[in-house]
């Protein structure tokens, strides 16, 4: 289970790549894709709209890959393109019209995925169905902190805002969570719904 | 029942505990499928401007068949009586009892479209503009130096939000109950 920041290539296939050698950017491509493609799914739910950001954001890759200058791994890399694509589309004006008029789909969860290779165990299946239940910006902001280890600081510097507002999505998207996990014993507020 | 410590906490773990590439996506073949611009692009322009053409040639003839055919089947007239046929051939004019608000009325499709729309939009703006009400209440309760009307409006301001967010809620659970 290899985490996206984690994930390098040699320098010999990315010099390749950069030549423009298509069998090296394929190499590339199935290192990174299924990871990228994983955060991206969790940071929007939709398919569709996660397949969207991604291809941007290998697009990029590859567009990119000559000014990679080896401060970190590929993966980390790769992973500022992939959140910097994903916080663009949820701030989109198209998106928060779509929003609007469509909603979104709760059920799409990777979990139902045909293309996943295993079933997933019915407690990961629940934590991602939690996870989509919270609002986008809650869950990128709760993925960003607690998974990506991103600090209060640098969320709000990519959402734009103040690191006040990152701290209070946390906060809704734990109260959230504790009422999904933990149903009988913690009812949120009306004014923290 | 866990402290909001351990909650977090729980939390954390379990969402660190997802796998991190389970999702796959499509294929290598099918990336550089998508990379690839559009081929009938190209093909979509020319047959465009083939279009294009072909209706100005129709139109260039209908005019002509008109010009020259009309006079045949309309034998010239006297001006009195020209002014006469263009009028007739007008459209009839609205009764002059008409009001515009009538004409406006009398257009409109006879069932009035009803057009669900999601609230998930409104929720998420408005709890944003919560946050950013909080984000000013708190830096305004640190300062310490903010006038009390200022944070009294502030805090106006996120009861009226509150409200309306409670509303939306409100009437998310009418719109749940009534299916």
């Amino acid at each position: 289970m290899a985490r996206l920041v984690d994930i390098t290539v040699p320098d010999a296939v990315r010099v390749r790549a950069c030549a423009g050698d298509a069998g090296a950017r394929q190499v590339i491509y199935a290192a990174v894709a299924p990871a990228t493609f994983t955060l991206i799914r969790r940071m929007i739910s939709q398919r569709s709209a996660a397949e969207d950001v991604f291809q941007d954001t290998m697009m990029i890759l590859f567009e990119r890959l000559t000014e990679f200058r080896h401060e970190a791994p590929l993966g980390a890399w790769l992973r500022q393109i992939a959140i910097s694509r994903c916080l663009m589309h949820l701030r989109s004006p198209w998106r928060r019209v779509r929003l609007a008029l469509e909603g979104e789909a709760l059920d799409e969860l990777p979990a139902g995925n045909a293309s996943v290779t295993a079933p997933l165990p019915p407690e990961i299946i629940d934590v991602e169905r939690a996870l989509a239940s919270l609002a986008p910006t809650a869950r990128a902001v709760l993925w960003m902190y607690e998974v990506e280890g991103y600090s209060h600081a640098e969320i709000a510097q990519a959402f734009g805002r103040s690191i006040s507002f990152s701290k209070s999505q946390l906060a809704r998207a734990h109260l959230k969570l504790r009422a999904w996990f933990e149903p009988q014993g913690h009812r949120p507020t009306c004014t923290l719904i | 029942m866990h402290t909001d410590l351990e909650h977090e906490q729980s939390v954390a773990r379990r969402l660190r505990a997802l796998p991190h590439d389970n999702a796959h996506p499509y294929g290598w073949e099918e990336f550089r499928r998508r990379c690839e611009p559009r081929p009938t692009l190209t093909g979509r322009l020319a047959s465009g401007r083939a279009l294009a053409a072909t209706v100005v040639v129709a139109v260039a003839a209908c005019a002509l068949a008109i010009r020259v055919g009309g006079p045949a089947h309309h034998p010239r007239a006297a001006p009195g009586q020209m002014q006469y046929g263009v009028a007739r051939h007008e459209p009839a004019p609205p009764p002059a009892d008409e009001t515009p608000a009538e004409r406006y009325l009398a257009s409109l499709p006879r069932e009035p479209a009803v057009v669900h729309v999601g609230t998930r939009a409104a929720v998420e703006t408005l709890e944003d503009d919560i946050a950013q009400v909080d984000d000013l209440v708190s830096a305004a309760s640190a300062a310490g130096s903010a006038p009390p009307a200022s944070l009294q409006a502030l805090l106006d301001e996120r009861t009226q939000l509150v409200s309306s967010l409670v509303q939306v809620r409100y009437a998310e659970s009418l719109a749940y109950a009534s299916r």
